[in-house]
Parts: structure tokens; C-alpha cells; sequence
């Protein structure tokens, strides 16, 4: 991994410079079923393609935002803070 | 071979007057000219051998002359592997060949060529198989035949550097031929940055050796060396080419990482490999490497040469090799219908058997000992190929293409097919040019001039040795066999053979081989790293990345005479004297130690309770102003990962210290819930702001109360309290907590007094006998006292209530972090506990790890195990199964030198078991 990626803080800045946290995933209901808790911990999509990941900017702003990345070739993405979310 | 120094050339300034140079080789003393290759400089010493081939162990010597190859790996100054054809020669090398023994002139494993002529194709996978004992052995064997280089363990060397460098220019241009010399000084011009690297050691590409070529590229170097907005690296080769242009590349012990705006390749091309009979003998070279040698080194590489060709360059080769004063029988050219059948000769060429291009009628066999073959280029596809789309066959242009590159990727010059040297520099101009402007690639063209028709990718009969690999040895006799086995796809042949697994990763013979099996599918993927990379260069050594952070009393401690631990990034002190004897100081009197790396996290802010709450499994509403609770962390999957104290200094303002390695992910976790749940609150990270450090034992009560104003007695400020208070002016926050096990203080202050208060500290508390204590001591301590450390006595599965701190753990509250699993763990019950042990006095110590065994079998383990000096005895913490964690039961701790001991599980603390220390 080599990429450049965006913060909505920052701007371009390399990979290394960020923590990443996998997907973004909505968290369960506390008494939701067991189930769905396990799947929330444990399971991921893996997607070949776009997906919407955690990223934190360590070694910068140090801010959390989500990334909509192509996960089959790392470049073409698009960066927004979580509260400006379309989902 | 006579080969010789040449003063003069007709056609060319070949250098003179250059100073000498001398190095061993095998002990031998060789004589070489400033500015030599290794490989020059041994071509003209008479050296023809260079080393064995990697299977067959057959002689092989200097073929492109370009570093391509295995051929010229050699073992320089204990360092294996160094390529001759690239590496200037130095006064004093110290240089051997490898892949050979007792030497390459005789070599043992040549046997492998005559003796065991049927060495079978994918041999590694078939050889003594049966009987199947002898595998472990026959492997051995194989491999010790098969290495190439012998990485010393002698410990010269060890202490080369490795570095990692960075540049950013605007324009990144690969390749110091024609066409990348046109493009580095378009896009300079344009008023960009940029880097040129090259892989040899000089600039020009094959134009340097070109009559009368050489001129103009002279002058564009000259032009681009006197340019200070270009930056040139020579003998730096670029093995990948990463997202968003980011070149990595190698120049001997150092790692460039090149991020620019717009990457120019122009790695040119490779002689085409043409596969006949014994191809591989040495006094067989590519026609640029006898143009090399001759004209940029001034060394004759024989004295009577045959001249293999089908296009114009071989007249040229011819011309250079004639003004050398070397005969050349023969230029033999396909355009005539003649080209080369085979190759005779043992241990070197002494004839070239020459025919028509489709084989039929006679032959003619012409005495010589040079062969050169000069048929035509082979694109350098890897940096362009790299992980996108196959290169395909260009029929109009007779060269594999790789046509897509990304944005801000340009290809140019020889890479897209031979050309003219006129089109090359136009080609390389406009590249530059668009490179700088950043627009879309310029069309590539070729004319019918340009073109250079391939011949059959194997010519002659091709019987016995000959070679479409050289790195890895593999024959057309070996393909077709394999072919014959199933393996008739390429990729599925490589793997089967190892074509084009070797040190060139098939840059030499990819055309050959895909054309071989099957020109409409191409050849095999091209992958980092295109050229060697050692793992030194790819391991580097980048102290500027990783820092090392020392707490802000670091030199009291250096002066003090501490022995240091590396804990995490930090430095810290482990011991002054030794743990034992500090911990006695601790217990008896009074010890004081540095924990400024602790984390130190302050929130506040209207929701901090309802943060505190989520954030931990504990309650903290009743928690009032000036105390302190113990509590832990767990992440979503009900694993403790963390324990530290929480606090409430302030009304509404909390501070929960952390350990030392789990602070940068702790503070993390907390602005990552902060975002995703928006509580309003404030988070500040005082880590580093303040320096903290623990007086522990009976006696800091009564030092402590010296130095501040407030109230110290047990009743005014309690066992799990905090006061601010100052200390000489200084404002302080005080911790009455007690991992150590004795009464004890933290004192935070501001990180700026760090060493001040430390040395005021020692010197008031001198009449107290007051000691530095390390971090080993503390460890010893602490268990003595029974508190675990996170991720060293627990794991990834030690669940709170496994672990001993389930009180810690309160799960009447509506939603919290790790909630559900721990309903789930609750429910479940408990397996496996984490108790203390002690062992008898006079057993011996076990070491950190060790098992815990029942009736043969390992049940638990010992996760950290010291000598306790209060009680003369071993002690330690263990995972066990729950029916063996009730105290007084007996475990039997099987020690790494096979011995077991006996211990008993404890049910309090091995020091003060009732905590009157503490709360005194």
C-alpha cells in the first residue's frame, strides 16, 4: 500500500500516516440478539470494490472520518466526517 | 580468450590514461583501470568463467554485460551476490565467485551437466522422493547445490548501514538512455523538478556506445549534469512502481522512496535472447555488451569473432569489434538467410556452426571466440507491466507491448519498441513534456524503420543444452518435457520449472518463452521487486520514522547509572543496582521511580459521566472529588485489554492513566467513540505534558509531608485519593495508590520540571534513605502484591471475570462497550483462572511462559514468575483450569529444562495479604 489518502483535515497525505479501523459497520442495539453482536465483532463484507472504512489521521489532526474507497485499486476515494455521512 | 587493453579506436575517444586499480579475485591480484567494471576489469585480465550456472553448475561468463543476469554474481568484501557488470571496481576488493566448489574453474557439481545428464525437468519436486527417508537429506543436498551466495555469519558486516531515502521531484524520469536523458531535459525546461536514476553506473543508455550517437548524448548529459532543477542517481535501480507514483528504488544499501507527480519509464531494452545450442558458453555476449566493453572500457573481449545478426546494428557491432582490432570471421545475417545453428566448445566457445535460418542443407562451422549475438531488443517490460494488463505481441512492431498505463504515467524510447535515435529522442522529449504539463500520454509511433523482425524464438536443433533461461537453467529439452507432462501453460511452467523465476525475473527471457509456448497469451506476470533487492534494503534502517522517546527525567536516570529497557518506543530505566536489592529498599524504607510514561488522559465536559460510563465497565457516579478507583478496559468482544485508575481530581474532570504501551490506542478508542456516539466531551491527552513519578514505602508519608502544604494523615487523605498540592511552587497532583504493594504516592507534575524535581526529590529525601528503583523492581513488586499486567498475564481471551477482575466489571448499566460478551462470558461461566503461586524456598526460578502440566498433559501456564525477595521463594501468576485454582491446591510447573516443580496456588497477595500497607 502506497496510496495517498485524503483527510477531510489535511488533505493528500501518504497511508502510513493513518490508523485504519476496517468497515464501517452500524453498531447493534444493546439487547440485540447475540447473533448480531458476533456478526458485528467478528464479521466483515471484504468487499471487492467500493466500501466505507474507518479511517484516523495518527500522525496529523488526529480525527476520525470515513473513507469510500475502491478497495481493488486503492486510488479513486472520497473522504467526509462521519456527522456529514449520507448513509 | 585473448583480450586485451585497446589505446586507440578509429571511431571513438576511448578512455585513456585512467589511473590504476588493483583488487583480488580468488586471490588472484588483477589490474584494473579507474572507471572499470568488475566485469571489464576481469574480461580484460583473461577471467572468463564467472561463475556456475544454478543447476547444470556449467560454466558461465560475462552475456550482457548489463547486470541482468546470474552470470556475474559475486561474493565482494563478504557481501554475496554483487553484480560485476554494475559495481565499479575499488582498490583492495576482496572478491570470490559463488554457486562453485572447490572453485568455478573445477567445480564438483559440473557432474550434474555430464555424469547425471538427465537431471529431470521440475526436479526438485521429483528427485529422491523414493525412498522417502532419504528426502530430508537429498533436500539438504539440493539446496547447498542450488544456493547462489553465502550471506556471511562470521559477523563482518554487521555493521553496514542500511538507509531510506526520500525524494519528491515533480517528475520522476526511470532510465538515463536517449530517451530518458530527452525527457528529463524537456521536462526540466518546462521549470519542473526532476530525478533521473539509472541502474549503471554511467548515463546513455546503449547511445553512449553508439557511433557516432554518442556525441549528442554526451552533450544532453552534459547539459542535464550542469542543470540544478535535475538531480541524477546512477547505479540506482527502480523495482516497483506503486499507486500514485510512488517509485521505490535501490542504490546499493540505501532505498529511495520516490513520490512524484508524474513518473517518465524508460527502462529501454534488453538484447533479444536467442535460444541454440550451448547459448550459454562463455565467449557468447550480446552485441551491446562487446560495444560496452570495447568502447566504454577500452578491453578487447576476443580476437576472433563471429557476428550474429538480422538488422542493421550488427554491422555497427561489427564496425566497433574491426576498430578493435578484432577479426571477425563472419557477420552472419538473417536478412541473408543464414543465422547461427549451434555453439561448440567445452569449457568456452571455439566455433560457431552456422546454416540456413530454416535449418536445411549444409552447415558451415566457423573457428571462434566470440559470438556475438546481436538479433534485435526485447522491451524491459517489468516496471510497465507491474501489476496491470498482460503485455501482448505487436506483430506490426515484433515486440510484446504493455499499452495501458495509469494517469500521470508515461512510457518512452525502447521500451515501446526499437527505434531510430532520432525518434527516441523526439519520443522522450515529448513524454517530458506532457509529464510536466501533466497531459494525456503522446501517441507512440513506429515506422518500418524502426522495426527489427524477430526470428524464431529458438534456431538450430536445439539438442541437449539450450537455454531459454539462464538464471534458472531450463532448456527447450525440459520445456518440451514438461510440456509433455501437462504443464503446457506458461504460468503453470514456471511454477513447474522455474523459468524465469531467477535474478532477472525473465526480463531476458519472457519473449523467448512466451513464444515458445504460446505467443497470444504472453508472458508471465511481472511483480515486485523487478530487481534484487537485499533484505537489508528492504528492512532499512529508519530511526527518524521510529522514534525513541525518553521520559523527561532521562539523564538523572543516565547519570544515575541505570540499566535501560525498551518498553514500546520508550526508554526506561529497568534497574540502578539490581532488582533484588532495590526492592528490599522499597520494602524497608523508601524508592522512588520514574513512571512519566504512563498515558494520562484527561476528560471533562457536560457528558463525561455518561462517556465514563460507555467508555468502562465500571460506575463512577459516586466517585467524588478527590478519589481514586481502580478499573479496566475491555474492548467490544468482552476481552480485557487494559487496567489503570480513574481519577476525579476536579468536579466534572477526570484523569484515567493508562499503561505505557496501550496509550496511543486508548486515546484513539476514546476520540473514535466520541465521534461515532457525540458525547460532549473534552478529551486531552497530558501524557507527555506531565512527568510522574511513585515514592513507595512506609516512610513517604512522612517525607511527603515535608514538602507540601496539605494535609497528609490517613483520615485527611485516604487510601485511594488524590490532592493537589505544590512542591516548592510547583503545582503537583498527588495518587495515594498502590501498585507496588506499600504505602505509596504518585506525584504528576509539569513535564518542564522533570529533572529538577526529581533531583530535589532525592536530595529532601536523602535523610530517608530514598533509592531509585527500575521497572524490573516494579515488576517483582507488583507481584509480590498480585496485580497482573495486561497483555502479559493476560491474552486475547482472558475474559475479566477469568481473569480476577470481574468486580471491576459492573453490568447493570443500560449499554456499555463489551456489554454483550460479557453477558455472554458471564453466563458461560468460568474455565480457566489467572491465580497467584508460590513455590518452595530453594526451587528454582521457572522462566516466563512456561506450562502447567496434569498427568502427562499441559493444562496451564506460567504467564510471569520472579523471585520474591520478601519471601525467599519463587512466586508467579498462572492460568489454570477453575478446580485447580482454589488456594492451597498444588500445581505441578514444568520447567524449559525438563524438571518439574511444585507450587501452591495462593489465595491473597504474597506480601501484606491484608492490605494494612496500604491503607496505613
Amino acid at each position: 500500500m502506497s496510496f495517498l489518502l485524503t483527510c477531510p483535515n489535511c488533505g493528500k497525505r501518504p497511508v502510513q500516516e493513518f490508523t485504519f479501523k476496517g468497515e464501517y459497520k452500524k453498531r447493534p442495539a444493546p439487547d440485540a440478539p447475540f447473533e448480531a453482536w458476533t456478526s458485528y465483532v467478528f464479521m466483515a463484507a471484504n468487499r471487492a470494490g467500493r466500501q466505507t472504512e474507518w479511517w484516523f489521521h495518527r500522525n496529523g489532526c488526529q480525527r476520525w472520518f470515513l473513507t469510500e474507497r475502491d478497495t481493488t485499486n486503492n486510488t479513486d476515494h472520497r473522504s467526509v466526517w462521519f456527522e456529514k455521512r449520507t448513509d | 580468450m585473448k583480450s586485451a587493453r585497446i589505446e586507440s579506436h578509429p571511431d571513438f575517444p576511448v578512455p585513456t590514461g585512467q589511473k590504476e586499480i588493483r583488487f583480488r579475485f580468488q586471490g588472484r591480484e588483477i589490474t584494473a583501470l579507474e572507471g572499470d567494471t568488475v566485469a571489464a576489469a576481469l574480461i580484460a585480465a583473461g577471467v572468463e568463467t564467472f561463475s556456475r550456472s544454478f543447476k547444470y553448475h556449467r560454466r558461465r561468463g560475462l552475456y550482457d554485460n548489463a547486470g541482468y543476469g546470474t552470470d556475474t554474481l559475486l561474493d565482494v568484501d563478504a557481501s554475496p551476490n554483487v553484480i560485476a557488470d554494475r559495481t565499479l571496481a575499488r582498490e583492495g576488493m576482496e572478491i570470490r565467485t559463488q554457486n562453485a566448489w572447490p572453485s568455478v574453474g573445477f567445480d564438483v557439481m559440473a557432474v550434474n551437466d555430464t555424469v547425471v545428464p538427465l537431471l529431470p525437468n521440475g526436479f526438485y519436486y521429483k528427485m529422491f522422493h523414493k525412498p522417502k527417508a532419504l528426502w530430508p537429506l537429498a533436500e539438504k543436498a539440493i539446496r547447498k547445490a542450488a544456493g547462489i551466495g553465502r550471506i556471511d555469519t562470521s559477523g563482518r558486516g554487521t555493521d553496514l548501514r542500511y538507509e531510506k531515502r526520500y525524494r519528491f521531484p515533480d517528475v520522476c524520469v526511470v532510465g538515463g538512455g536517449p530517451a530518458g536523458l530527452s525527457a528529463a531535459k524537456a521536462a526540466a525546461e518546462e521549470g519542473k523538478q526532476v530525478l533521473l536514476i539509472e541502474q549503471l553506473p554511467t548515463l546513455g543508455g546503449h547511445s553512449a556506445h553508439t557511433i557516432p550517437e554518442h556525441q549528442r548524448v554526451s552533450e544532453l548529459q552534459a547539459g542535464l549534469e550542469a542543470d540544478d532543477r535535475v538531480e541524477i542517481l546512477t547505479n540506482t535501480s527502480a523495482f516497483g512502481v506503486y499507486e500514485e507514483n510512488l517509485v521505490a528504488a535501490v542504490q546499493g544499501r540505501d532505498q529511495f522512496k520516490i513520490r512524484a507527480e508524474a513518473v517518465v519509464l524508460a527502462p529501454g531494452a534488453l538484447e533479444r535472447h536467442l535460444v541454440f545450442e550451448n547459448n550459454d558458453l562463455p565467449g557468447i555476449m550480446t552485441g551491446r555488451a562487446s560495444e560496452r566493453l570495447v568502447l566504454l572500457h577500452g578491453v578487447r573481449p576476443g580476437s576472433r569473432a563471429v557476428v550474429v545478426t538480422n538488422h542493421d546494428g550488427g554491422e555497427h557491432t561489427a564496425r566497433v569489434l574491426k576498430g578493435a582490432g578484432v577479426e571477425v570471421a563472419a557477420v552472419v545475417d538473417a536478412r541473408q538467410g543464414r543465422t547461427i545453428q549451434r555453439a561448440k566448445g567445452r569449457t568456452r566457445v571455439t566455433a560457431a556452426v552456422v546454416g540456413a535460418r530454416d535449418g536445411s542443407g549444409q552447415t558451415e562451422t566457423i573457428p571462434c571466440d566470440l559470438i556475438v549475438i546481436a538479433v534485435g531488443y526485447t522491451p524491459n517490460l517489468a516496471l510497465l507491466a507491474m501489476g496491470r494488463k498482460r503485455p501482448i505481441w505487436d506483430p506490426e512492431q515484433q515486440v510484446f507491448r504493455s499499452e495501458t498505463l495509469p494517469d500521470r504515467m508515461y512510457a518512452c524510447g525502447e521500451v515501446q519498441g526499437p527505434a531510430t535515435f532520432v525518434r527516441l529522442l523526439k519520443e522522450g522529449e515529448a513524454a517530458g513534456i506532457a509529464a510536466a504539463r501533466l497531459e494525456p500520454a503522446p501517441p507512440i509511433e513506429r515506422s518500418a524503420e524502426d522495426r527489427i523482425d524477430a526470428l524464431p524464438p529458438t534456431v538450430g536443433r536445439c539438442k541437449g543444452k539450450a537455454f531459454v533461461c539462464r538464471c534458472m537453467d531450463v532448456t527447450t529439452d525440459e520445456i518440451a518435457r514438461s510440456q509433455a507432462e501437462g504443464f503446457d501453460q506458461l504460468e503453470k511452467l514456471k511454477r513447474y520449472t522455474g523459468l524465469g523465476m531467477g535474478i532477472c525475473q525473465g526480463k531476458v527471457c519472457y519473449e523467448a518463452a512466451a513464444r515458445i509456448v504460446d505467443p497470444e497469451i504472453g508472458p508471465t506476470t511481472f511483480r515486485p521487486p523487478a530487481v534484487p533487492v537485499s533484505f537489508g534494503v528492504l528492512a532499512g534502517r529508519a530511526p527518524h520514522l521510529v522514534p525513541i522517546r525518553r521520559t523527561p527525567t532521562h539523564d538523572v536516570h543516565v547519570r544515575a547509572g541505570a540499566k535501560f529497557l525498551d518498553v514500546g518506543q520508550w526508554k526506561r530505566p529497568e534497574s540502578y543496582i539490581a532488582p533484588a536489592l532495590e526492592s528490599k529498599k522499597v520494602r524497608e524504607g523508601l524508592g522512588m521511580i520514574d513512571v512519566s510514561t504512563l498515558g494520562k488522559i484527561e476528560v471533562s465536559g457536560p457528558d463525561v459521566q455518561a462517556f465514563l460510563h460507555f467508555m468502562l465497565p465500571g460506575k463512577f457516579k459516586k466517585l467524588a472529588v478527590g478519589r481514586v478507583r481502580y478499573g479496566v478496559m475491555i474492548n467490544e468482544d468482552g476481552i480485557l485489554f487494559e487496567d489503570g485508575t480513574i481519577a476525579h481530581i476536579d468536579e466534572g474532570r477526570y484523569v484515567i492513566s493508562t499503561t505505557t504501551g496501550n496509550q496511543d490506542a486508548i486515546l484513539e478508542s476514546f476520540y473514535w467513540w466520541q465521534t461515532t456516539e457525540g458525547f460532549d466531551v473534552r478529551i486531552r491527552n497530558l501524557s507527555q505534558a506531565l512527568a510522574a513519578m511513585n515514592l513507595s514505602g512506609d516512610t513517604s508519608r512522612r517525607f511527603l509531608s515535608k514538602l507540601v502544604e496539605i494535609d497528609m494523615s490517613n483520615e485527611a487523605f485516604p487510601y485511594m485519593g488524590c490532592r493537589k498540592a505544590t512542591i516548592e511552587g510547583v503545582n503537583v497532583t498527588l495518587f495515594r495508590i498502590g501498585f507496588t504493594g506499600d504505602l505509596s504516592y504518585e506525584v504528576h507534575f509539569p513535564a518542564e520540571y522533570g529533572e529538577s524535581m526529581w533531583e530535589l526529590l532525592m536530595e529532601k529525601g536523602k535523610p530517608y534513605g530514598l533509592f531509585p528503583f527500575g521497572v524490573e523492581t516494579q515488576r517483582i513488586l507488583r507481584l509480590e502484591k498480585g496485580h497482573l499486567l495486561p497483555g502479559v498475564d493476560t491474552d486475547a481471551l482472558s475474559t475479566p471475570y477469568e481473569a480476577g477482575v470481574g468486580f471491576a466489571v459492573k453490568d447493570d448499566k443500560p449499554d456499555f462497550i463489551g456489554r454483550a460478551f460479557l453477558k455472554q462470558f458471564k453466563e458461560r461461566g468460568v474455565r480457566d483462572r489467572l491465580v497467584l503461586y508460590k513455590l518452595k524456598p530453594g526451587d528454582p526460578i521457572p522462566g516466563d511462559g512456561v506450562t502447567i502440566r496434569e498427568n502427562g498433559k499441559a493444562i496451564g501456564r506460567v504467564t510471569s514468575s520472579r523471585r520474591s525477595p520478601t519471601l525467599g521463594a519463587g512466586i508467579g501468576l498462572c492460568w489454570v483450569p477453575k478446580d485447580l485454582a482454589e488456594p492451597g491446591s498444588r500445581i505441578t510447573i514444568r520447567l524449559a529444562d525438563g524438571r518439574d516443580v511444585d507450587g501452591e496456588v495462593l489465595e491473597h497477595a504474597a506480601y501484606d495479604p491484608e492490605g494494612v500497607k496500604l491503607k496505613q
